[in-house]
């Protein structure tokens, strides 16, 4: 059952993270925006978001899934919308914290020493609690479309069925 | 040192083609081995099958993330979806969006098809159709991806 589960969190976690990324960019492209959009973004550093992405979504998902059994228990499948959305937030939030350090350091290093504390520290430390708030807010509802999302998926996989009844 | 972007571009280019290559061919790979009909290979594809997903979901996240990089390379000139090319894009976005969403009740599948003690021969069928319809779909992108690269 290890090796099986492991595989079943791989693919959600990569699944979770390039479904998102293709529906902002089919969304943006359908609204003629993504060109702008990608013109402005240096090459590693997009490369290295989807990473970043991929791998803060690795872990929130095999955090949601430990000591889970989606494949043989229905149980375990019945608790896994609660942990989508507790691991969503923590996602989001995870996610927005590498954005936040990239984003400083990019800012510290074109910035006079003389006015890193207070142009670009402070009003950072500032941001910070509500930017974390409202990023564990988009994680957590995206977590629970993903978690609805998933148990449709696992039903289409016949996973669907109910425990069996424990025999004497 | 500044990297040269046409080569920064080449490498992305070459590690989408590379990705595409290994989830296409290693869906090919399996519907081959579910073709036979033998009990004995059955054992043997659902082993390959359980590798391959594996596999698969390392080469979607790379083609998502090396799609959008080759997108990203049009900058400000990429054409609009209003144009034919435009319309193709869609299309094949809208195909790979498609394909993820429904390559993850086949991965549940194998896997549930590996901790179960069902018949062999159920498995062979059932891999046979999974992996069937998977290189269908990759066969679907692969021409809509030539028709925008040289069409």
């Amino acid at each position: 059952m290890g090796s099986a589960m492991k595989l079943v969190t791989w693919s959600l976690a990569t699944f979770h993270a390039t479904v998102f990324v293709l529906v902002i960019v089919l969304f943006a492209y359908s609204r003629d925006a993504l060109g702008a959009g990608l013109s402005g973004l240096n090459t590693f550093v997009g490369l290295g978001l989807f990473v970043a992405l991929w791998a803060t979504t690795y872990v929130t998902t095999s955090r949601a899934l430990q000591g889970l059994d989606l494949i043989g228990s229905a149980r375990d499948r019945s608790g896994y919308g609660w942990r989508a959305f507790r691991w969503g937030a923590a996602n989001g939030m995870s996610f927005l914290a590498i954005l936040g350090i990239v984003a400083i350091f990019t800012a510290v290093s074109n910035t006079r020493p003389g006015q890193v504390t207070s142009g670009i520290l402070l009003p950072a430390v500032f941001i910070a609690p509500f930017a974390l708030v409202i990023s564990a807010a988009v994680g957590g509802v995206v977590g629970l479309i993903f978690g609805t999302i998933d148990l449709g998926l696992f039903a289409l996989a016949g996973l669907n069925e109910q425990d069996a009844e424990p025999t004497v | 040192m500044e990297l040269d972007p046409h080569v920064l571009h080449v490498a992305i280019r070459w590690l989408h083609v590379a990705a595409m290559a290994t989830a296409f061919g290693g869906a090919v790979t399996v519907l081959a081995l579910s073709t036979r009909p033998d009990v004995d290979s059955a054992g043997a594809a659902l082993g390959v099958a359980v590798r391959y997903e594996w596999l698969f979901w390392a080469a979607a996240g790379v083609l998502a993330m090396t799609g959008i990089g080759n997108l990203a390379a049009f900058g400000s000139g990429l054409l609009g979806p209003a144009t034919s090319w435009g319309m193709t894009l869609l299309l094949k976005l809208g195909s790979v969006l498609a394909l993820i969403v429904l390559s993850l009740p086949r991965t549940l599948a194998v896997a549930r098809l590996c901790v179960s003690s069902g018949a062999m021969a159920d498995s062979v069928v059932t891999l046979r159709n999974l992996y069937g319809a998977t290189a269908g779909a990759f066969a679907v992108i692969l021409a809509l991806a030539v028709w925008l690269a040289h069409g």
